[in-house]
């Protein structure tokens, strides 16, 4: 057992962990933030992702003992004062989601992709960046129009920002 | 004729498009309001209310839920395909830290726990009718929670270990003792069917256990007498599994002062595992509630009941707390029901001129271990001949017992698999008799005119316009214009090719479907409907149809589906049935709703029925400024009549045939046989289409599954040990973002004569044609290394071998 503390959404989280513990079942489990999901054993589908420290990362693949100190944002804390982030409007808005279960991990993954190209993104980057997160039902078509589209924006806002 | 299809629509059952309508067939003045205001708006491209929860982390999947004191199961399972029981020793696992329970197939039998009422067979009026060899009703091998006597494939649960945490149960999990006595095995389909191979039930020692034949065998056989050309192929569309992206979760709990049991699991249908479960417990089954709410993903593969939502049950009365079992992805590998897995043999006699007159068809299906489903052999039974007028055909159509994990119904049941068949003979014929592909498939197309067409096994296609979807996407695709593009490819050193598929599929689904609607007090419409969505909008689509109907705003309109307390029956979803069936018996709801609320503002407004008009959600007395909206009725009506709330029953069997064409292009790397998708197109004839956006949506996650089992999906099985190769997201091939292309898809509307909506089904459509139109398009790549055939999946390895084999052969 480890007495651990990470920040979650903005809020430090104090809990003893077995060190077996997955960052994954650490939020999913021990924080009750059941918008993070579990999709495979093998770090392939992505259904995990959130952002470790402002980057995207597969949480079924850190120990909770590693993040020990660090600064975690998960689905539920993207959105920001009620107003959805662009990522999430945009995979409403092209019906880049069916079931959902992908989505969380696709939306987080997404929008570090977008950050860390300051929106300059093609469709042939978003097909090649997102191989990691596995979406069974919509055959990824909505998925990169989505994508694109909040890059767009993004690209916009910041141009803007810049004048 | 002695044709078994006489079973199938007896002389008592006239299909419902040959009759005559009958007077009584008049639409209720209320059915043709419901239906003009819904015409008018469906169509539109609303975005899901759905998303919402879903964007933002609060969706409710089966893992989610907790509940006080709850454990942890953990499954031992069968690490041999075929293998005698011969004792378990569960003493170290009871030791193990935290254990609190072991339970194994003996306690099932000591405990009365009964097998799973499965019900492989179909049953509506208008499936095809699969028997045993003598003609009796078949054997299909009963599926215990746990077997006592043996496993029959590797993963089978043996035992399940309850305890305080996961990983305590997964410990203790490890030390349970099974005393295994291996038994000799058979996993290939047409092995497992040949004379001599190893019994997998002892009441069938052939493992055949479905030996039907279906047509006309004197006619076809004149037929093929008098032919031209006799064209023959064999095929093995093989076995891939769901991947549904959430694994298989459950948790259960009893209840022991009221004596219920409640299961929170994710399914197709939260009513049929109530009924099913009830009868495995024992008990009645208003003693048990099931709840299902997010579903991620189902395709078919939940369709069915799974031994660990009966085993969590069982396990939390025993123990009088609750038990959550929640599958890894290599258990969702091994034991989620899984798809496919048909041989068949195809012999199609040709006129010179090219008219298909005849075909014959043997298939063979696996089921696996044991019959789960027999759905996927049934569909696509009566779809042979495909979207052609072939005037006789025999289809002899076989189930077989394996080692392997059981088929159920996924994605397009058993419509991929004939859809090949007959593409790829339409292919393989213009090859070998010097045809144009697309002229040969074009002169024995079925017309119009012909509509409803009763195909040579029976079925009853409803409509459709097969030429012009045709047309439509060879235009849309610039078929015209591909040499250009195979030109500019050569440069890059790729080889272009281009495949085509027609397709005709069926869908027919559990008839029964209830729906109530409810005025609400607070403002709100309140629908309960018993189909189960795993991604396909129905909260969206449904709310939409009923806020049409009731020409109220769709924000009004909320779904409840998921509770057992709640929604008593339902047909769940699969075989594209839902729209139709929920669409159907919505309108007729609310056809009864506005009888109701214009009987009820007549004596508001002291008249009769018949002078009150409804006109955007408000009810009005004609030729008077007399009116009441129906919410206002609904709170006005309350005291005296009771809540404005109608429910209404309906059955439908009458299949529907949605239909199309799909055009694939792709790019072979010359030195590695890889294989890339550069261009896809599809047709989409889907009836009425409610939500495009949706229908879109569900039409493209079908081609990816369909391109899935064509490029690189295959639940490989090594022959030597009987063991299964793909057991993770790094063994098995999945579609991904970077090796699919963009699509371009079309729907094309011609409504069904079938139900009021006029809708026939979306989705399927994707993936039916998928598995030929790749296939096609790379044997057409390959065609200069002399290859006719190729067998999926077209991974680069076997590409690159049937490339050379071309070679050494030329
Ligand atoms: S659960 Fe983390 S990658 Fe699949
Ligand atoms: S929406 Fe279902 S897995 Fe992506």
């Amino acid at each position: 057992m480890s007495r651990i503390t990470i920040t979650v959404n903005g809020t430090p989280q104090t809990r003893d962990v077995e060190d077996r513990t997955l960052l994954v079942q650490f939020i999913r489990e021990h924080l009750g933030l059941t918008g993070t999901h579990v999709g495979c054993d093998t770090t392939q589908c992505g259904a995990c992702t959130i952002h470790l420290d402002g980057k995207a990362v597969k949480s079924c693949t850190v120990l909770a003992v590693a993040a020990d100190g660090s600064q975690v944002t998960t689905i539920e804390g993207l959105a920001e004062g009620g107003k959805l982030h662009d990522v999430q409007q945009a995979f409403h808005e092209h019906h880049g989601l069916q079931c959902g279960y992908c989505t969380p991990g696709m939306i987080m993954a997404s929008v570090d992709m977008i950050r860390r190209h300051d929106g300059m993104l093609d469709e042939h980057t978003v097909r090649h960046e997102l191989e990691g997160n596995i979406c069974r039902c919509t055959g990824y078509h909505n998925i990169v129009k989505a994508v694109l589209d909040a890059a767009e924006k993004h690209r916009a806002a910041h141009a803007v920002a810049a004048e | 004729m002695n044709s078994p299809l006489k079973t199938a629509a007896p002389d008592a059952i006239v299909h419902p498009l040959k009759q005559q309508k009958p007077e009584s067939a008049e639409l209720s003045p209320e059915m043709k309001l419901v239906q003009e205001a819904l015409f008018k708006h469906v169509g539109k491209p609303i975005p899901r209310k759905e998303d919402g929860r879903l964007i933002t982390g609060k969706g409710r999947f089966s893992d989610d839920f907790s509940l006080p004191g709850q454990t942890y199961a953990a499954i031992v399972r069968s690490p041999y395909p075929h293998a005698r029981i011969n004792g378990i020793d569960k003493t170290e696992a009871l030791a193990s830290p935290g254990v609190l329970l072991v339970l194994t197939g003996e306690d099932i039998l000591a405990d009365g726990i009964r097998d799973i009422p499965h019900n492989p067979v179909p049953s509506t009026n208008f499936d095809m009718k699969l028997r045993a060899k003598d003609g009796s009703h078949a054997f299909t091998g009963p599926h215990f929670l746990l077997p006592s006597d043996k496993a029959r494939h590797v993963g089978e649960a043996v035992a399940i270990v309850v305890a305080e945490t996961a990983a305590q149960a997964a410990d203790g999990a490890e030390k349970v003792m099974v005393d295994w006595e291996e038994l000799p095995f058979v996993t290939d389909t047409a092995k497992a069917a040949e004379p001599g191979a190893p019994t997998i039930w002892d009441e069938v020692p052939d493992n055949v256990f479905i030996d039907t034949t279906f047509g006309d065998v004197e006619g076809t056989n004149a037929a093929f007498a008098a032919a031209d050309h006799v064209v023959k192929a064999e095929f093995h569309v093989h076995r891939v599994t769901g991947v549904t992206m959430e694994p298989r979760a459950s948790l259960g709990s009893y209840d022991p002062e009221t004596k219920r049991y409640t299961l929170y699991a994710g399914s197709g249908g939260a009513v049929r595992q109530k009924n099913e479960l009830s009868k495995v417990l024992g008990i009645e089954p208003k003693d048990l509630r099931v709840l299902s709410f997010d579903v991620g993903g189902n395709f078919g593969t939940r369709n069915r009941v799974y031994v660990e939502f009966g085993l969590v049950l069982w396990a939390s009365a025993k123990i009088g707390r609750p038990v959550k079992f929640t599958a890894t992805r290599s258990e969702s590998f091994l034991t989620d029901y899984q798809g496919r897995d048909l041989v068949s043999k195809v012999e199609l006699a040709i006129r010179k001129d090219g008219k298909f007159l005849a075909m014959r068809s043997d298939n063979l299906s696996n089921v696996g271990g044991r019959a789960v489903s027999l759905s996927p052999l049934s569909k696509g039974s009566g779809l042979i001949t495909g979207s052609y007028d072939i005037p006789y055909a025999t289809l002899r159509a076989r189930a077989v017992f394996s080692n392997t994990m059981c088929t159920q119904a996924y994605r397009s049941s058993g419509r991929p698999e004939v859809t090949f068949a007959i593409e790829r003979m339409c292919e393989l014929a213009a090859d070998q008799l010097g045809f144009d592909k697309l002229e040969l498939r074009r002169m024995n197309l079925i017309p119009p005119s012909a509509m409803p067409y009763t195909n040579a096994v029976g079925s009853v296609y409803d409509s459709g316009e097969y030429e012009k979807n045709m047309d439509r996407a060879l235009e849309i695709s610039e078929w015209a214009t591909f040499d250009a593009r195979k030109v500019e490819a050569a440069r890059r050193g790729k080889l272009l090719g281009r495949g085509f598929a027609n397709y005709v599929e069926s869908s027919i689904g559990t008839p029964k479907e209830r729906a109530e609607i409810e005025i609400k007090e607070d403002g709100n419409i309140e629908v309960i409907i018993g189909t189960q969505p795993s991604g396909q909008g129905h909260e969206t689509s449904f709310a939409q149809v009923v806020a049409d109907m009731l020409q109220v705003p769709v924000e009004k309109v909320w779904i409840v589906l998921g509770d057992t307390d709640i929604v008593s029956v339902g047909g769940g979803s699969h075989s594209g049935r839902s729209m139709r069936h929920a669409g159907t018996v919505m309108a007729m709801a609310s056809a009864d709703l506005l009888a109701e609320g214009r009987k009820r503002s007549a004596e508001l407004l002291g008249s009769t029925p018949d002078q009150i008009d409804f006109e955007g959600g408000v009810f009005k007395l004609r030729n008077s400024n007399q009116t009441i909206d129906i919410f206002e009725l609904g709170r006005r009506t309350r005291a005296s009549h009771g809540p404005l709330r109608v429910i209404r029953d309906n059955e439908m069997h009458t299949p529907v045939f949605p239909n199309g064409a799909a055009i694939c292009e792709v790019e072979i790397d010359r030195d590695t046989g890889h294989v890339q998708i550069v261009r896809y197109t599809t047709i989409d004839d889907v009836g009425r289409c409610i939500n495009p956006l949706i229908v879109h949506g569900q039409t493209h996650g079908g081609i990816a599954q369909g391109v899935g089992q064509a490029m690189w999906e295959l639940c490989a099985i090594d022959p030597v040990s009987g063991q299964p190769l793909a057991g993770s997201l790094m063994d098995y091939g999945m579609p991904r973002s970077d090796n699919m292309p963009s699509f371009n898809c079309e729907i094309a509307e011609v409504f069904s004569p079938t139900n009021p909506l006029g809708i026939k089904a979306g989705g399927e459509g994707g993936t039916t044609p998928a598995l030929a139109t790749v296939v096609n398009a790379v044997v057409d790549a390959l065609s200069e290394f002399g290859v006719k055939d190729i067998q999926m999946p077209v991974t680069p390895a076997n590409v690159w071998r049937a490339m050379n084999n071309g070679r050494k052969a030329s």
